[in-house]
């Protein structure tokens, strides 16, 4: 080897050269030496490499009891190694081209060598390992002629390629169900076909969005009812029912709280209720709840009502403005303003009174309210009283003489009569058919009640009478209540007893019906008239245009 | 700021994914069920809504609340190449009447979700908290004992870590390294892009669930 190389070295640089042969042919072989060198570096360092994993496998397998190099790591090693020795193949085959060998002459040094290394025979150990495999494959066949020895060496050769399959198919079988990866890298393993990724796709999707977007978690606002009993970490921090759930949409409480202002009068009752339901904020409380203090009845003392809700005192912080109120009292609509007065009526008192009970009590409320302030004392309330008043008053014992309310006392029948007669004038313009009733059903009581009065004349001219009490000029106004409450307020400032005065001329009969509902009336309209409204009574005048009474509207326009 | 990737897994394969987290995180697993109520604010806080989302802890004996706003997710050339999502986050404990304060200054509820499952939190290059839960939605309003999954058949694993401006490449990384070891069983990514599951999953999780092959100690 060493003597080719030798020569190897010398012949390239031999051949390439003609001139300055020393000095180029150091060159070169300077050259050629590196690789060789470099060569001959490499071919050492593997050399010992593989020594030294072979000697680290005997050391394991000698210490380690039963154990055994990591694959893992033999793998690593072996393709380093393998790695190497290719490399170094490669590079000399780079300069194999470089090295011829051919002895130019024959000498003393190569006459022994160049036959062997010109002959083609096989080196004798060769030729010996050739002939016995020969034999070995040949071995039961070699008496037969040659092609059909050639066509059993071909089933051979089959019968080992199938082999070779069977094997390859279970091994890449294996791979797969345990999970491996195929040698040749391909994910040959278990597939989805197109529906079930599809499918899974879609769920992927679906939980993405919802748990980071919250996509197919909304549920619509009119769905969003509260369950029924809330889990107990939410039980103590939401608090319960009314108020509570924000939505979007403010909260229950305060929908029933319109601008409108006399419709709270009944609204303010139930937001109350409400809000007692719940812990009242104070700022629920504020402008609702002035419409609230300005009718609420006082509380009677002797009045089945007391007990009610009705009886809200007023606190200091619904103190109202006249201006504001009565701003509020013009914007109310009958219809609330009916129903609220027609739902006190019925906390207050479930009497069988009519549709016109219920107004005219209502309205009977404010102006007992009003006057109610006045009529503390049945002594002091006659002495109020104009010169009308004491025919009022007459006629009003006869009216207490012919109809008792059962628990009712004389007194309070007395007040209450004294103000329901007004009251009476307001109710029955606002509506006319439930007047018309009420006048059926007071008819009769007038017959009983009142001999010697032309009650069917006094019927009839309540009518316009009753009118009275509101804008005239308008049988029918939309807003019985409205004009109560005006009235009253009017009222309630000075001249109760004025008001009264006219009234009671007019509307005594009629009020018989519904003088069992009318305490708490009185009580209300104390309320209004507490809230001093020197304004309002002035409007009230205007409102009352009524010719036939000058006299009254003299007196309202002290 | 937190780096957080989402995966999903099918549940046939949650317990398998259970024992993995436990051989890795070396914790005992936490459970996990949290009533998550996300709240809009409403237009009087401004023109652009704001979300917040409120959770409550119900695995507790007594149910504690956290606020949690998650912020706006870096972006840009740098975002891109890191694999994991790396967004800012602003969580607090809080008293019982959060809610009702959140309500009260005019926030409304958007959506409310419940997540049950379990959770590991370990440190590991950064502090780690892996949570597998389903997701559940409720029929009625709050109505947690009668909740639904969403998508009955897969949970949602989510790998979060916290992580502060100057150091978010290297919790970045450490969140990259620990999915590795995930991979058998699920993909991970950044919230926003699918995954799909692991077909492979399935031999995986068998693995994992068998017994044999262990020397016994």
């Amino acid at each position: 080897m060493d003597a080719a190389a030798a020569h190897a070295a010398g012949a390239p640089a031999g051949e390439q050269q003609a001139a300055a042969p020393r000095a180029e042919r150091l060159n070169q072989g300077v050259h050629h030496q590196l690789n060789l060198e470099g060569m001959r570096a490499r071919a050492v360092g593997l050399y010992k490499a593989i020594s030294r994993i072979i000697d680290d496998f005997n050391n394991i397998a000698r210490t380690t009891p039963g154990g055994s190099p990591k694959w893992q790591d033999v793998l690593g090693q072996f393709s380093m190694v393998s790695m190497e020795l290719f490399n170094i193949v490669e590079d000399i085959k780079k300069v194999n081209k470089g090295f011829v060998v051919y002895p130019r002459n024959v000498n003393a040094e190569n006459a022994l060598i160049l036959p062997v290394m010109l002959s083609s025979k096989l080196l004798p150990e060769m030729e010996i390992e050739e002939t016995t495999k020969r034999e070995q494959l040949l071995s039961g066949i070699t008496n037969l002629p040659v092609p059909s020895q050639m066509e059993k060496l071909k089933a051979r050769i089959d019968m080992i390629a199938s082999a070779c399959e069977t094997a390859e198919r279970v091994i890449a079988e294996c791979r797969k169900t345990y999970g491996l990866g195929t040698r040749q890298g391909a994910n040959l393993g278990p597939t989805l076909d197109k529906a079930q990724a599809a499918k899974i796709q879609e769920q992927e999707g679906l939980l993405r969005a919802a748990v980071n977007y919250g996509e197919g978690l909304r549920v619509p606002g009119d769905q969003r009812q509260p369950h029924s009993s809330l889990p107990s970490h939410l039980m103590e921090v939401l608090p319960s029912g009314d108020g509570a759930h924000n939505f979007g949409v403010y909260p229950k409480n305060t929908s029933t709280f319109t601008p409108n202002g006399v419709n709270t009068q009944g609204n303010a009752m139930q937001a109350s209720g409400g809000l007692g339901r719940s812990a009242p904020s104070p700022g629920t409380a504020g402008t609702p709840n002035f419409e609230n203090v300005s009718t609420p009845p006082m509380p009677y003392a002797n009045s089945p009502r007391s007990g009610t809700n009705m009886m809200n005192t007023p606190s200091p912080q619904q103190h109202l403005t006249p201006q504001q109120q009565r701003q509020k009292l013009m914007q109310a609509s009958q219809q609330q303003q009916l129903h609220a007065q027609q739902q006190q009526q019925q906390q207050l008192r479930p009497s069988a009174a009519s549709l016109l009970a219920q107004n005219t009590v209502s309205q009977l409320q404010d102006l007992q309210g009003q006057s109610q302030q006045k009529l503390q004392v049945p002594g002091q309330q006659q002495m109020q009283y104009s010169q009308a008043q004491a025919l009022s008053q007459f006629q009003n014992r006869q009216m207490q003489a012919a109809r008792m309310q059962p628990g009712m006392s004389q007194s309070q029948l007395n007040q209450g009569n004294q103000l329901r007669s007004h009251l009476g004038q307001f109710t029955g313009a606002a509506n006319s058919a439930m007047f018309t009733a009420a006048q059926a059903s007071s008819n009769s009581q007038m017959m009983a009640n009142i001999p010697g009065t032309m009650q069917s004349l006094q019927s009839q001219s309540i009518l316009p009478q009753m009118q009275f009490g509101l804008t005239g000029g308008h049988p029918q106004r939309s807003h019985p209540t409205q004009m109560m409450n005006d009235q009253m307020f009017g009222m309630g400032s000075t001249n109760t007893s004025s008001m009264m005065g006219m009234q009671q001329q007019q509307q005594q009969q009629q009020q018989q019906g519904v003088y069992g509902n009318m305490q708490g009336g009185g009580q209300n309209l104390q309320q209004q008239g507490m809230v001093g409204l020197q304004n309002q009574q002035n409007q009230l005048q205007n409102q009352m245009q009524n010719p036939n009474f000058p006299q009254q509207r003299q007196q309202n326009q002290q | 700021m937190e780096c957080v990737v989402q995966g999903i897994i099918e549940t046939q394969h949650v317990e398998a994914l259970e024992v993995l987290l436990q051989g890795l995180s070396g914790v005992p697993k936490e459970r996990v069920r949290v009533h998550e109520l996300c709240l809009k604010s409403g237009p009087n806080l401004g023109v652009v809504p704001s979300e917040v989302r409120l959770l409550c802890d119900l695995a507790q004996p007594t149910p504690s609340w956290t606020i949690r706003h998650v912020g706006g997710a870096m972006r840009g050339a740098g975002a891109e190449q890191i694999s994991v999502l790396v967004r800012t986050i602003v969580e607090s404990k809080a008293s019982n009447n959060v809610l009702r304060y959140f309500y009260g200054i005019g926030y409304k509820l958007d959506h409310e979700v419940l997540k049950v499952g379990f959770a590991f939190r370990f440190q590991r290059g950064a502090q780690f908290t892996v949570t597998v839960t389903s997701a559940n939605k409720m029929p009625k309003l709050h109505a947690t004992d009668e909740a639904v999954a969403v998508t009955p058949g897969i949970q949602l694993v989510e790998i979060t870590a916290p992580a502060a401006a100057n150091n978010y490449n290297d919790v970045a990384s450490s969140v990259t390294a620990f999915c590795e070891y995930l991979a058998p069983l699920l993909h991970l990514s950044k919230p926003g892009n699918s995954t799909g599951i692991v077909l492979t999953a399935g031999a995986a999780a068998a693995s994992l669930m068998s017994s044999g092959g262990a020397k016994t100690l």
